[in-house]
């Protein structure tokens, strides 16, 4: 056990746990931020996806102590108000929406550099990004269209 | 009939539905005891409570309006869906609507309906052959909360109207007298009501309030006039409005709370390490390495007591028995697991587990060929099959094979819970809220064995479990049953005062999922020299849930427990005698299969049960769907003739399928009649509220047509290039109809591309169009996984698979390039939306790999058979 200092959506949060304890279980049970959910353990599904320097990574194979050398952006940090957000409410994307906030930190690095570059995602691109989260009701169709508006979105 | 609106003040309500206790709330109810019919007296009901009081509507000081929705929301939408329909007959403005989940609580939360009928109504079939007192209800109060079987909408979409066009109407009276003018003269627009000549300014109704509550109850007439016309509807059945019914808005944001997201102060979190063998028991453990992991606080054999022994077959919801590893956090928990686990002995020796410990799945398919290779019990004939296979110039036969499956919903079964003296406060996500509360008030409590059926003991749980249901991370059916809610239970009772949760890995969802049943089909079809059918023979073997509901009769059982599970498993729903299928599961594709062919046998072959069998997304329609729907097209290639118009012959001409007169004694048919229920009252008017939902080939037809026009299928036929190919299949469950055409493409490595998937559903009146599109989406991609991907697999009496990477579903880029849907608009009844768009998948994918010139396909996954996906 030490004390472990996160840098969490802007804010400096200590944590004394071990830091092998992956990142997931610091944010979840530690600090209480619930938004990153726990769905395989093994990087297999995507449900745990965070932002580490901007970088989709799952926190639930990510320990906490690689984590406190970086920028840590969670669903919670995202603002509310990120054109993915919108689009997947616009789009009506979520049915259980476990899955959602996951899918959103993963998408958002894609929809980022498409709008910072004023181009729009490929099928493959979105392939490529979106193929490590699952969503066991589906809603794969809305996803995709919801990534090529937030793209396109003009704000 | 009552519909009253009055002051709910009981200060539990308002604080379990987060009201808040400084605001007037206005409950509305509509009990059934005014009808004026003679009625059996409520306490002789058997079935169903006929709850008062049961404020579905609170309106707040301000006006703004929370409604209470007691169904499980699973990502069917179907709280907004539900709370939409009362919304629009009432009038509310959505903005000012905001909705509560209701704790589990039949009789608070529990709608019975439609209404108890007295004795001397001429019930239709396949009620007909029941005792009166059941089922009076299609869906009685006490499992009013139960979310399953596709059947929300379809049960609650009249309540929920009678709800909100009551209290529209007290509201227009209450404006009326204010004004000193005729109701006639008023009209209720976006929580305002109006004078129709602009006499009098519009008065909101927080300005209502107290002379909406001295309106007296409508009349059964006057309600039925106070419902809106469709035309006036504003949210039900709209395309385009500008209110979204779902939950989106606090999902994208992480902000809304699932099973797990619950953090109470002290809480301990428990990872269980569970016996991979049914019905197996704990020998032994060494808890010294796990309690040495920094975090760990205890380590213990969760043990239910019960006549049944350990979670298994025939135990129900009861748990596979482990041991906890109890720690101040998941990961503690999880490290502490894998320490303890090499020094687990396992205690195989019951009667039960020492069978289920020989299990092998992968042998057992030949248990079924077998099984189907002979006679079975006959479930349905007409006609002579012998002579229709007689007279045939040519016979196609085939088998087809459906492993066990697991629903894998994305969030893994979780419970908190607490005990606080003699009261039990508990989280979860359960589709199954009554027997949750209840079971969990069983272990932590204790209820003798003659009390299991007992209304005053159910009635005493109710008050000691709170059970708090946040939504669900997908359901599927797992979370319909509530073994891993026993085990926190368990562990709060076992830990007094200290919140626990118990939280599952996928690992353990995979393993101890009830999976669905393992089957096998045989069928054999004759044709003449014209191609058409002379005969079909269909056998059936499945693992049944019931063998996981209802022991099979035991050596190690007292004679009586043998005798009191039999009895109860040939009452329930015409069960089948062990090792063969229930009605539930029979009426699922197998005894309403709707070919029109001058002979038919379908028999049903017995099947024993080793592993806890449950069931998923449209059950036993995944089995029966695709041996039947691939047979069609395989009979059609037989006769050289195309899929598409072969089946519509084969299903025949508009009729309804008059099941009774072919041998089925009692079809199950999702609980609903087949026929209106009339119930007379007042003389010679007719209590008309429930519609009839029987087998009706004639829609089949149309979602045929439907789905041939929107694939442009006549057009594409032998225009396509090689490699690429249509396939269909088409269904009803569930009450819904649907057809579904794949457009696929196969190349010479096999690699497999669903290019467009068009999918026409007729499920009665779509309430949310939305909604049901997204359904239909998602179960189409459900249906892909269980086809191409899923299987479950058991050896040693242990399930093999454990995670995604061992058990894959589908992924965003093996989604159908285009996915072409529409509702077929009718005037009938909402019915079933979540499951019925599953079935058609798998048998439509196998009869377009074929057309693609791949090879034909008869079992899952696909996957197995050379698919590259």
């Amino acid at each position: 056990m030490s004390v472990i200092q996160l840098h969490v959506n802007g804010t400096i949060r200590s944590v004394n746990v071990d830091g092998n304890m992956p990142l997931l279980w610091a944010l979840r049970d530690i600090l209480g931020l619930t938004g990153t959910k726990f769905g395989c353990g093994v990087a297999q599904c995507g449900a745990c996806t965070v932002h580490l320097n901007g970088k989709a990574v799952r926190s639930c194979v990510t320990d906490v102590g690689v984590a406190a050398l970086a920028k840590i952006t969670t669903i919670e940090g995202l603002g509310g108000d990120h054109p993915c957000q919108l689009m997947w409410i616009d789009g009506g994307v979520p049915q259980c929406g476990f899955c959602q906030p996951g899918q959103i930190m993963a998408a958002v690095p894609l929809v980022d550099m498409c709008r910072d570059k004023n181009i729009l995602p490929t099928d493959e691109q979105i392939d490529d990004v979106m193929r490590g989260n699952i969503c066991r009701c589906g809603t794969y169709p809305r996803i995709r269209e919801a990534i090529k508006k937030a793209a396109g979105v003009t704000s | 009939m009552k519909a009253t609106i009055y002051q709910v003040t009981r200060r539990d309500f308002l604080r379990q539905t987060g009201v808040g206790a400084g605001a007037l709330v206005l409950g509305c109810t509509i009990a059934p005891d005014a009808l004026a019919i003679d009625l059996p007296s409520l306490s002789e009901l058997k079935h169903g409570i006929p709850v008062k009081d049961v404020p579905f509507v609170a309106i707040k000081l301000n006006g703004d309006i929370v409604i209470i929705t007691h169904r499980a929301e699973m990502g069917q939408g179907i709280r907004s869906s539900l709370a939409a329909v009362l919304a629009d007959e009432m009038e509310a403005d959505w903005k000012r609507v905001s909705l509560r989940q209701a704790p589990a609580d039949s009789t608070k939360f529990g709608v019975a309906f439609p209404y108890p009928v007295p004795p001397e109504t001429q019930l239709p079939y396949p009620y007909a052959k029941r005792d009166v007192d059941k089922p009076l209800f299609i869906v009685p109060a006490d499992v009013a909360q139960f979310t399953d079987s596709s059947r929300s909408m379809a049960a609650y979409y009249m309540p929920m109207r009678f709800y909100g066009a009551a209290l529209r109407r007290a509201f227009i009276h209450a404006a009326a007298k204010k004004w000193g003018v005729d109701p006639s003269e008023c009209y209720a627009e976006q929580h305002k009501v109006k004078h129709k000549g602009n006499a009098h300014r519009p008065l909101d109704y927080r300005r209502l309030l107290l002379g909406a509550q001295k309106v007296p109850a409508p009349t059964y007439d006057q309600l039925l006039d106070a419902l809106k016309k469709p035309n006036e509807w504003r949210y039900i059945n709209k395309e385009k409005v500008r209110e979204t019914f779902n939950d989106a808005a606090d999902m994208v944001t992480g902000k809304v709370q699932y099973g797990a997201d619950f953090i109470l102060p002290g809480m301990l979190t428990a990872m269980i390490e569970r016996c991979p063998v049914a019905n197996g028991d704990v020998k032994s453990f060494d808890a010294t390495e796990a309690l040495q992991v920094p975090g760990v606080v205890r380590v213990m054999k969760v043990s239910i007591p019960s006549p049944l022994g350990p979670g298994g077959v025939g135990t129900a919801f009861l748990p596979h028995a482990g041991v906890a590893v109890l720690a101040t956090n998941t990961w503690a928990a999880w490290q502490g697991r894998r320490k303890l686990k090499p020094t687990i002995v396992w205690d195989l020796s019951s009667e039960v587990a020492a069978a289920n410990k020989d299990y092998d799945s992968v042998k057992y398919r030949r248990t079924l060929e077998e099984s189907t290779a002979k006679p079975g019990i006959h479930v349905r004939h007409r006609g002579d099959v012998d002579s229709g296979f007689a007279q045939a110039a040519s016979v196609v036969e085939a088998g087809y094979y459906v492993p066990h499956l697991g629903q894998a919903p994305m969030e893994p079964p979780v419970a908190t819970a607490v005990l606080k003296g003699d009261h039990l406060e508990v989280w979860t996500p359960t589709q199954n809220p009554d027997v949750a509360q209840w079971l969990a008030g069983f272990v932590a409590f204790g209820v003798p064995a003659d009390k299991w059926e007992d209304e005053a003991a159910k009635a005493e749980m109710r008050k000691k479990v709170t059970l708090h249901m946040p939504l669900l991370g997908g359901g599927f059916g797992r979370k319909s049953k509530p073994d891993y809610v026993a085990e926190a239970a368990f562990l709060a009772k076992e830990n007094p005062g200290v919140p626990v949760r118990v939280q599952w890995t996928r690992e353990d969802d995979i393993r101890f999922a009830y999976h669905n049943a393992v089957s096998h089909q045989y069928l054999k079809a004759g044709l003449g020299a014209d191609g058409r059918p002379t005969a079909l023979l269909q056998r059936s073997a499945f693992t049944s849930l019931f063998a996981t509901l209802f022991p099979p009769p035991r050596k190690g059982f007292p004679a009586d427990l043998n005798s009191m599970f039999e009895k109860k498993r040939s009452e329930f729903r015409l069960g089948g005698k062990y090792p063969y299928g229930s009605s539930i599961e029979r009426s699922q594709g197998l005894e309403d299969m709707p070919f029109d062919v001058p002979t038919l046998r379908i028999e049903n072959c017995g099947a024993p049960s080793y592993i806890r069998v449950g069931w998923m997304r449209s059950v036993a329609n995944v089995y029966h769907a695709f041996a039947i729907c691939s047979f069609a097209d395989e009979m059609a290639r037989a006769a050289g003739r195309d899929p598409k118009d072969y089946l519509l012959e084969l299903i025949g001409p508009g009729r309804i399928l008059e099941l009774e007169n072919e041998g089925v004694e009692e079809y199950y048919n999702n609980e609903f009649p087949t026929a209106k229920i009339d119930v007379p009252f007042s003389g010679s008017k007719v209590f008309q509220v429930v519609g009839g939902y029987p087998p009706d080939t004639a829609r089949l037809r149309k979602v045929v047509e439907e789905v041939a026009r929107m694939s442009d299928w006549d057009a594409k036929k032998g225009t396509l290039p090689s490699g690429r190919g249509l396939g269909i299949a088409a269904h009803r469950s569930f009450l819904s109809y649907v057809a579904l055409v794949l457009d696929v493409s196969i190349n010479d490595k096999n690699e497999l591309t669903i290019n467009e998937a068009h999918c026409a559903i007729d499920c009665g009146l779509a309430v949310n169009i939305d909604r049901v599109v997204a359904q239909v989406e998602g179960g189409i991609n459900y249906g892909l996984s269980m086809a191409v991907l899923g299987e479950i697999t058991v050896k040693g009496g242990a399930v093999e698979q454990s995670n995604f990477d061992n058990y894959p579903v589908l992924r965003i880029h093996q989604t159908p390039k285009k996915v072409n849907i529409h509702i077929v608009q009718t005037d009938f009844d909402p019915t079933g939306v979540g499951e019925p768009p599953t079935p058609v998948v798998a048998p439509a994918l196998a009869n377009a790999i074929v057309a693609a010139g791949g090879r034909r396909i008869r079992e899952m996954p696909f996957r197995n058979q050379n698919v590259v996906f």
